[in-house]
């Protein structure tokens, strides 16, 4: 499959749709995308992964970089996460929770993310 | 009237055609032709222009007294001055006065030329070019002139147009060789491409080609543009590589069909063609296929044959903004997937219906081969050959997977997918969950991913990837590249490798004289964890 990313605003919370595949393929594509995505006036971002089929240790490290990029502006970083799949074994794996909050659904990590305010 | 005609000046006519001429090339052809024509008509210049493939404009081919007609490449637009008018009416055409008629070649008047005669080249009723002598002194030309030139000019055109056949077909097969694909070599993947060219030699457009993508599927188009000739090639040429360039790009079908629409309008606005794109995952079963104005996919399986049928769309270039819908279909492992040009099922007095049926009942027939069912299906769809219509036929098969799997792949970021879908696949029917097929797919993705990077400088290399099922009941895989081990550096690796762990069972490396094995393995089965 293909990688896409879609974005979307919600309450001064950024937030960017993940489809396909999170790979060594397509991420330096995404990549671009996503760190030209990140605003100072947000709070924060979320990378919702929840259309995400399948990710690598280099699609792993992109959201590492992205959590360095955005604590060093100050901003939060939260990504959702589909209960069960391989992505989630993935993210546990590499302990993603130690640089991001992880949520299962894009409503909670928004709210989330603002209630931190 | 061609009694009226003296003796010697019939002699000298038949000069223009004889057998010598025959030897020559085209080009010299021409000018001995015209040379003779001047000798005969006493006049002071001739030339020849030919019609161009886009059959609106003359170009000047040979001369003799008009040498810059050649050498200035002069074009002149069929309907417009003296050439142009002589091709658009298919008659004759005298001007005793140069000063009172409409051209559009300067060299005419620059050269001084006071009266012209022209005649139509003509073959079977069409127009191939015009041919013209000049005086540099006023003069009528007789009944008799108009009808020598008009001989000498059937004469010419036939030797021209056979010799233009000639040419036509040597280029041809160098063109239509050139644009038959390569076909890649892909595991548990059977592919095989027809194309047969027209019987009456005429550069067809259809065409097919079948690619990998970057995500390890496999592209596979079918087309036909509509016209005959170079042009057609000559579009059929650029829109295949235009469709790749696309497939490459998104991989979207319809989307890949949306853009080679707008592109063919801009290549050449009028022209239509029809494709039909299919994106297939021989490893997962299933394919996604987008058609403007082609006939439909057949899938031929244990269970019988079933067309892919697609909602009605326009051909590549009928429409400003077309629209071109997808559609998924499963393809079981060992059905065959058709895809072919009318020019395979269309006969003439028939309904497309009687073709589609014959076709389904010829692939009912088929042998177990693949190139075997190739040949049979050209065989009984075109039992006598083709006729004025080339054809192509394009064949793929899901084969089953062996007990083990060996495979080796370009040791390039590329192979990654491909390797992941297809080992994917085989541990599916050794018996894995989805969770167990997903989790050593990607530990073995990490391990090659290492190899690519750390084993092999930027040059060629090789990956060897097998996999097999241990008497307990575990999946092994290896990965073996004949490169320089270098540890693995960089935050990416580390996990890649924290990864590996994290989703075998258990991780070997053993680095060897000649390069590196990694050896993972995952106990399969509902039991397992």
């Amino acid at each position: 499959m293909t990688a896409k990313v879609e974005f979307d605003h919600r309450d001064s919370v950024g937030v960017a749709l993940l489809s396909g595949d999170v790979d060594i393929a397509h991420a330096s594509t995404l990549r671009k995308q996503l760190l030209s995505a990140v605003r100072n006036d947000d709070l924060g971002l979320v990378v919702d992964l929840t259309d995400a089929r399948y990710i690598d240790s280099v699609g792993v490290s992109l959201l590492f970089e992205l959590a360095e990029r955005l604590s060093d502006r100050q901003l939060r970083f939260a990504v959702v996460i589909p209960d069960g799949g391989l992505v989630q074994r993935v993210l546990t794996i590499v302990h993603l929770d130690s640089v991001a909050q992880v949520h299962p659904g894009l409503d909670h990590a928004v709210a989330a993310l603002r209630s931190d305010a | 009237m061609s009694a009226q005609v003296p003796a010697d000046r019939l002699r000298d006519l038949r000069s223009v055609t004889d057998a010598a001429l025959a030897y020559l090339p085209l080009e010299d052809l021409l000018n001995e032709l015209l040379r003779r024509v001047v000798a005969i008509l006493n006049a002071d210049t001739a030339a020849i222009l030919l019609l161009e493939d886009d059959d609106k404009t003359l170009a000047a081919r040979a001369a003799r007294g008009l040498e810059e007609e050649v050498e200035r490449g002069v074009r002149i637009p069929v309907g417009k001055g003296f050439a142009g008018r002589i091709a658009a009416s298919r008659q004759p055409v005298q001007i005793e006065n140069i000063d009172e008629a409409e051209i559009v070649n300067p060299i005419l008047r620059e050269k001084g030329l006071r009266s012209l005669l022209g005649v139509p080249l003509l073959v079977e009723g069409g127009v191939i070019g015009v041919m013209h002598v000049g005086t540099l002194t006023e003069r009528k030309f007789s009944g008799e002139d108009v009808e020598l030139l008009q001989s000498a000019g059937d004469r010419a055109a036939l030797a021209i147009s056979s010799r233009l056949t000639e040419r036509e077909r040597g280029l041809a097969d160098a063109l239509q060789n050139s644009l038959i694909p390569r076909l890649p070599n892909l595991p548990a993947l059977a592919l095989t491409g027809r194309y047969l060219p027209a019987a009456s030699a005429q550069l067809g457009g259809d065409w097919y080609d079948a690619f990998q993508l970057p995500d390890g599927r496999l592209g596979m188009a079918i087309g036909d543009v509509v016209g005959r000739g170079f042009y057609a090639a000559a579009i059929m040429g650029q829109l295949r590589s235009g469709l790749r360039a696309y497939a490459l790009d998104s991989g979207a079908p319809g989307e890949v069909l949306g853009r080679l629409s707008r592109l063919l309008r801009q290549l050449e606005p009028g022209r239509t063609a029809t494709v039909l794109y299919l994106v297939l995952d021989p490893y997962a079963g299933s394919l996604v296929a987008s058609s403007a104005g082609h006939p439909p996919v057949l899938i031929a399986g244990s269970a019988g044959s079933t067309f892919v049928e697609l909602p009605g769309s326009a051909p590549l270039g009928a429409t400003r903004h077309p629209t071109y819908q997808e559609r998924e279909h499963e393809v079981e492992p060992g059905s065959t997937l058709i895809l072919y040009t009318d020019g395979l099922v269309e006969r003439a007095g028939e309904s497309l219906n009687d073709g589609f049926e014959r076709l389904v009942r010829a692939v009912q027939g088929a042998e177990e081969d693949l190139e075997h069912l190739g040949d049979h299906l050209v065989d009984e769809l075109l039992p006598g050959g083709t006729t004025d219509d080339d054809a192509a036929l394009l064949l793929a098969r899901a084969l089953p997977m062996t007990d083990s799997l060996a495979t080796r792949l370009p040791a390039d970021v590329e192979s990654i997918p491909l390797m992941r879908r297809m080992l994917g696949r085989w541990l599916h029917e050794a018996g894995a969950t989805q969770a167990q097929a997903e989790d050593l797919s990607l530990a073995t993705s990490e391990a090659c991913a290492n190899a690519i990077e750390h084993a092999y400088g930027p040059g060629p290399g090789i990956l060897e990837v097998t996999a097999s099922i241990s008497p307990g009941g575990d999946a092994l895989v290896a990965i073996r590249d004949y490169g320089s081990w270098r540890p693995p550096r960089g935050a990416n690796r580390g996990r890649g490798l924290m990864l590996m762990e994290g989703l075998a069972d258990s991780v070997e490396v053993v680095r060897g004289d000649e390069g590196t094995t990694v050896q993972l393995s995952r106990r399969l089965g509902a039991e397992a964890a």
